[in-house]
C-alpha cells in the first residue's frame, strides 16, 4: 500500500509547516482524502493549541513516499460553511 | 551469583530500605531486561510478578474497555518505583490496566508472593511501600489534572519532564504516533506540538527521538502540571 505523509501548514502564528515524518499508509488517493477531512475535523473539533489561535488559517498538505505534493485541503474546505 | 547490595540498586525503593527489608527481598529478585512495548502488567490478569525498574520505564495505560479507542497514558513508572506495586500491595489481585515498557532497560523481577510474604512480615517495608503507592496515585490524578486542563503542546512538556526523570541521559526515543497514543491526541497534533516545543529550543527533535535542551524552561511551559507528585515523592520517600 502506498503511504502518505500529512503536513500542517499554518499562516498565522509561529507555527509555519509541521512535517509528517511518518505517514498513513492508505490504498489510494481518495482514501488519503477522507483521512486528511477526518484529521482536519478533529483537530478542529477536539485540539486546542496554545500556539495556533485559528486552526481555519491552516491547510493540510499531503505528499507521498517521494516527497511530491498529492493534494492540499485547506481547514476551512471541511466544515460546512453555514449551520 | 553476586549479592545485591541496596545501597548499590539504581532503583530509588530499593537503595532506600533499611538492610533487613532489602534482605527480605533480595532472595527473590532477578535481573531482566525488558524490550519496548513488552507487556509487564496484562490487563485483567492476575498480577503474579511485579518490577523494580533500574533503567528504562514503563507506561500505565487505560483504554475504554470493548468498543474503547485505543489507550491514553494515565501514569509512568520508571527507577523511581515498582511496576505492579498499586494491585498487589493494595490487595487486588489484577488490574484493567496495562502496563508496557516504553523504554527498553534493565529491572528486577519479583514474585507477589514473595513481596506479600515480605510485607507481612515487615511492618516498616508494608508502610514504605505503600507511602509509594499513594506517590504514584498522586502522579496518576496528575495526569487527569493536565488532561483536563491543559493542550496538548503543555501535556507534551509535562511527559518530557517526567520521561527525562526516568531516563538515562538527556535524550528520548519516541514516535509521534506513540506521542498521540501517550497524550490522548492524534499524531498530527503530536507533530504540532513537539515543533512547538522544538521551535522554542526547548528541545531538539530528530526523527524518532528527542533530546531535551532546556529543562528550565520546559518546566516553565508545563505551567505547574508537572511537579507536585515529585515534590510529595521527595518528601515521603526521599530527595532525589
Amino acid at each position: 500500500m502506498p503511504r502518505y505523509f500529512f503536513s500542517i501548514r499554518c499562516d498565522t502564528g509561529p507555527l509555519d509547516l509541521a512535517v509528517d515524518e511518518e505517514g498513513d499508509e492508505l490504498p489510494d488517493v481518495a482514501a488519503a482524502r477522507r483521512h486528511a477531512r477526518t484529521l482536519a475535523q478533529d483537530l478542529i473539533a477536539r485540539h486546542r493549541m496554545s500556539l495556533i489561535r485559528d486552526w481555519f488559517a491552516c491547510t493540510v498538505e499531503v505528499t507521498d513516499e517521494a516527497g511530491e505534493r498529492v493534494f492540499t485541503l485547506p481547514f476551512a474546505d471541511t466544515v460546512p460553511d453555514s449551520f | 551469583m553476586t549479592r545485591l547490595q541496596p545501597s548499590a540498586s539504581a532503583n530509588g525503593l530499593l537503595r532506600r530500605l533499611p538492610p533487613e527489608d532489602f534482605d527480605r527481598l533480595a532472595p527473590d529478585l532477578r535481573r531482566v531486561e525488558v524490550e519496548l512495548l513488552q507487556v509487564l502488567i496484562a490487563p485483567g490478569e492476575t498480577v503474579e510478578t511485579l518490577y523494580f525498574p533500574e533503567s528504562g520505564y514503563g507506561s500505565v495505560v487505560a483504554n475504554g474497555g470493548e468498543g474503547g479507542t485505543g489507550g491514553v497514558e494515565i501514569g509512568l513508572i520508571g527507577r523511581e518505583g515498582l511496576i505492579g506495586a498499586a494491585p498487589v500491595l493494595l490487595d487486588a489481585d489484577r488490574t484493567p490496566h496495562q502496563t508496557l515498557v516504553q523504554q527498553a532497560g534493565t529491572m528486577l523481577s519479583l514474585p507477589a508472593s514473595a513481596l506479600t510474604e515480605a510485607v507481612g512480615r515487615s511492618e516498616t517495608l508494608r508502610r514504605f511501600l505503600l507511602r509509594y503507592v499513594h506517590v504514584h496515585g498522586l502522579q496518576v490524578a496528575s495526569t487527569a489534572y493536565s488532561n483536563a486542563t491543559y493542550t496538548i503542546d503543555v501535556r507534551l512538556a509535562r511527559w518530557l519532564l517526567m520521561c527525562h526523570d526516568r531516563a538515562e541521559g538527556d535524550e528520548i526515543r519516541l514516535t509521534h504516533d506513540f506521542v498521540a497514543l501517550m497524550l490522548g491526541g492524534q499524531r498530527a497534533s503530536a507533530t504540532i506540538a513537539v515543533q512547538t516545543l522544538e521551535g522554542n529550543g526547548l528541545i531538539r527533535a530528530q526523527r524518532g527521538r528527542v533530546t531535551i535542551r532546556d529543562r528550565a524552561r520546559l518546566r516553565e511551559m508545563a505551567n505547574g502540571s508537572y511537579g507536585s507528585a515529585e515534590a510529595e515523592y521527595a518528601r515521603l520517600i526521599g530527595p532525589s
